[in-house]
């Protein structure tokens, strides 16, 4: 990895432990990270081996047990949930597998309510052309339900972009979609990484997904255990079928 | 208090609208065995006069009781019904017919309904047992009557629930297993309903009727007595059903109007008038009890107040039987509003509990916890101002008849506190309740919430 390049997301020793004395489960175990600033990264592992996890710690929506993480060289906040909340919005945006728009909100509504509640000025011609861009222009007053899913997660990658965030998150972004929409949902990322120079993470089970991304981590009982660059969908396959029977899923 | 406790319990658990069908069912069926047992009493050996008090608080009480509590169960299943918009749309695409949607609806609701009558009868005599020592106390019924809880209240209480339950499912079952499979997928997250023909009837007729009887108060019983007060009492409680049932019009209405206020209070004010916009079903059950509370608890209050002051002013003795009617108007006051009240705090925590996820995705959205408590705040406020100036025409149904029949003014006595008084516990009930549901709700962390 370029260290000359500047760094957008770095997890030193991020540890993350659930329960109590007696019943304890080691979700994360020393996860150590630096992602360079317009890099696309996906995270795989089996189930259960702490990709969600590595997600949340990393995004700022849980805290690590122990261990740091920086998100654009700003250590996440201490303090209650405003103060996470404030350091997520000046830096982090979200995809997620159901989408997570608001039913009431119309689609240009969806897309400029993170400006609105972070307080920013709402550039709406903007948000139309970062909507246009994803393909949705004619649709800016449907609501979420009237549109396919494949839509709906183009709002939302419009949503997650109009605040211009250092870092996306998207946790399973195709999950529920067929292999077109996902195939758009994936062209639409890739190309925040390349035309705006956005950094990416993102969880994923699928070989395909992973292979749009530059760089391949895979996890494993929590543990980072392996790396590959340049996938592509058959040695990402590969490799998730020998972690399987390494780890005896 | 072991109702209550229940209630809470299957709240807590079961955080959803059925919950809350469940305690408008076990109250209601309380307050109805509660009147019921009065003509239990009546049954054994009663001199003629508390006889007939006894009587007259069964049937005039508990005929109005029975209204409230039908009303309270359709307003609450609805809600639960609607809720499951999404299970039912899904039921619909794999093969379910109506036929079967609505034998489901109405068999849960009869499942619900027996239930909550059965755990309704200790209650329910403890509260006839209040009632009667009331009668005691006022020397309306001889000491040596002795209470009773027999077969008729349970066969009203039976009844009566069930019969509410069922018309009210099938109502309900009718208006959401009709609509077509691809259009309930669409509105099962979002619905933008206009009142239907058959609504829009139902509540003008009602008001129709209020309006009816607050007519003959100013006409036939200008100098009818106690009459005036029973026929002027209940034209309040016919608009208020009335304003109630035609409530999504209402909140459409208030949307409109508070659009260019809550446009300037940022995004906090954003998403109240969108949730308002588009959730007017939920807003509408919502608004319903505060109509309720305030248009049937500030009428009577004034009237009783009016009634008092001119008595006191005519410097004569009281009617024979005034005391009966104040007791009467009391026992009513008393029961609607604490009936009302409680289907308030109901209700707000049905419909706030089910918003966990929608609180969760504004938090993801980068809602701060503040930024969500203050939007429901707003909207709870527009909600309240909206059910409380409803309530206030409903009051003037009986308001304004009596005070001209009886007093020959145009404001009753009483003073400005009784409405003020009204207000504010209104206003009270909705803000704590709705906070207080709303933190709660937001002690689950967002990722958890969204994860539904």
């Amino acid at each position: 990895m370029n260290t000359s390049m500047e760094e957008a997301l770095r997890l030193e020793a991020v540890r993350r432990v659930y329960g109590s004395d007696g019943n304890r489960v080691t979700a994360l175990d020393g996860v150590s990270l630096a992602l360079p600033a317009g890099s696309f990264t996906a995270v795989m592992g089996p189930s259960g081996s702490g990709k969600s996890t590595l997600l949340q710690c990393a995004a700022g929506l849980d805290r690590p047990t122990e261990g740091r993480v920086y998100v654009d060289g700003a250590e996440l906040a201490g303090g209650g949930e405003a103060a996470l909340t404030r350091f997520r919005r000046e830096r982090i945006g979200f995809v997620f597998q159901r989408f997570n728009l608001l039913p009431t909100l119309t689609v240009m509504q969806n897309v400029t309510l993170p400006l609105k509640l972070a307080g920013r000025r709402v550039d709406r011609r903007r948000a139309r052309s970062i909507l246009e861009r994803v393909g949705l222009g004619d649709r800016l007053h449907h609501r979420p339900a009237e549109l396919s899913g494949g839509q709906q997660q183009r709002v939302a990658i419009a949503r997650a972009l109009v605040t211009e965030p250092k870092v996306v998150f998207a946790d399973e972004p195709t999950g529920a979609l067929d292999t077109r929409s996902a195939r758009e949902v994936l062209a639409l990322l890739q190309e925040s990484v390349r035309v705006y120079g956005r950094t990416i993470v993102m969880v994923t089970h699928d070989p395909v997904a992973a292979s749009h991304a530059d760089q391949v981590l895979f996890l494993a009982d929590g543990r980072l255990v392996g790396r590959m660059a340049a996938p592509t969908a058959e040695r990402v396959a590969e490799h998730m079928t020998r972690l399987g029977e390494l780890v005896g899923v | 208090m072991t109702v209550f406790g229940l209630a809470v319990r299957t709240l807590r658990h079961r955080a959803g609208g059925f919950a809350a069908v469940f305690l408008a069912m076990v109250l209601g069926a309380t307050i109805l065995m509660a009147f019921a047992s009065m003509l239990d009493i009546a049954t054994g050996d009663v001199p003629g006069a508390a006889r007939e008090t006894l009587v007259i608080m069964a049937t005039v009480v508990g005929g109005w009781g029975m209204l409230l509590v039908a009303f309270a169960v359709v307003s609450t299943l609805t809600l639960a019904v609607r809720q499951r918009a999404a299970e039912i749309a899904l039921l619909k695409s794999v093969g379910a017919t109506p036929a079967q949607l609505t034998r489901m609806i109405v068999g849960e609701a009869v499942a619900l309904a027996v239930v909550s009558v059965a755990l309704a009868v200790a209650p329910a005599a403890l509260a006839g047992r209040g009632l009667l020592a009331l009668l005691h106390d006022t020397g309306q019924v001889p000491a040596d009557v002795g209470y009773a809880f027999g077969p008729i209240a349970l066969a009203q209480g039976f009844g009566i629930t069930l019969v509410a339950s069922v018309a009210a499912a099938y109502i309900t079952a009718r208006r959401t297993t009709r609509v077509r499979v691809a259009e309930s997928l669409v509105s099962a997250e979002v619905e933008r309903p206009r009142m239907s023909k058959k609504r829009i009837v139902a509540g003008g007729l009602f008001l129709a009727l209020g309006l009816d009887l607050a007519i003959v108060t100013v006409t036939a019983m200008r100098n009818a007595g106690q009459e005036t007060m029973a026929t002027a009492g209940q034209a309040a409680i016919l608009a208020s059903f009335g304003l109630a049932v035609l409530a999504p019009g209402l909140v459409r209405g208030a949307a409109r109007l508070a659009g260019g206020v809550l446009e300037r209070c940022g995004a906090a004010g954003d998403l109240a008038l969108a949730s308002l916009r588009g959730r007017t079903g939920q807003a509408a059950s919502v608004v319903t009890p505060i109509i309720l509370f305030t248009g049937i608890g500030t009428g009577t209050l004034y009237v009783q107040a009016t009634e008092n002051a001119v008595i006191a002013r005519s410097g004569l003795a009281p009617e024979e039987g005034a005391e009966t009617i104040e007791t009467l108007n009391l026992v009513v006051i008393g029961m609607i509003v604490a009936f009302t009240a409680l289907m308030l705090v109901n209700t707000l925590l049905a419909a706030t509990a089910h918003r966990r996820r929608e609180f969760g995705q504004l938090r993801l959205a980068g809602a701060a916890p503040g930024q969500v408590l203050g939007a429901v705040a707003l909207e709870g406020a527009v909600l309240m101002v909206t059910g409380v100036l409803a309530g206030t025409v409903a009051s003037v149904f009986t308001i304004l008849p009596f005070t001209v029949a009886r007093a020959d003014a145009l404001v009753p006595d009483g003073g400005p506190g009784i409405y003020a008084g009204t207000v504010a516990v209104a206003a009270a009930l909705t803000l704590v309740t709705v906070v207080g549901a709303t933190r709660r709700a937001l002690r689950v962390p967002a990722v958890e919430a969204v994860a539904v």
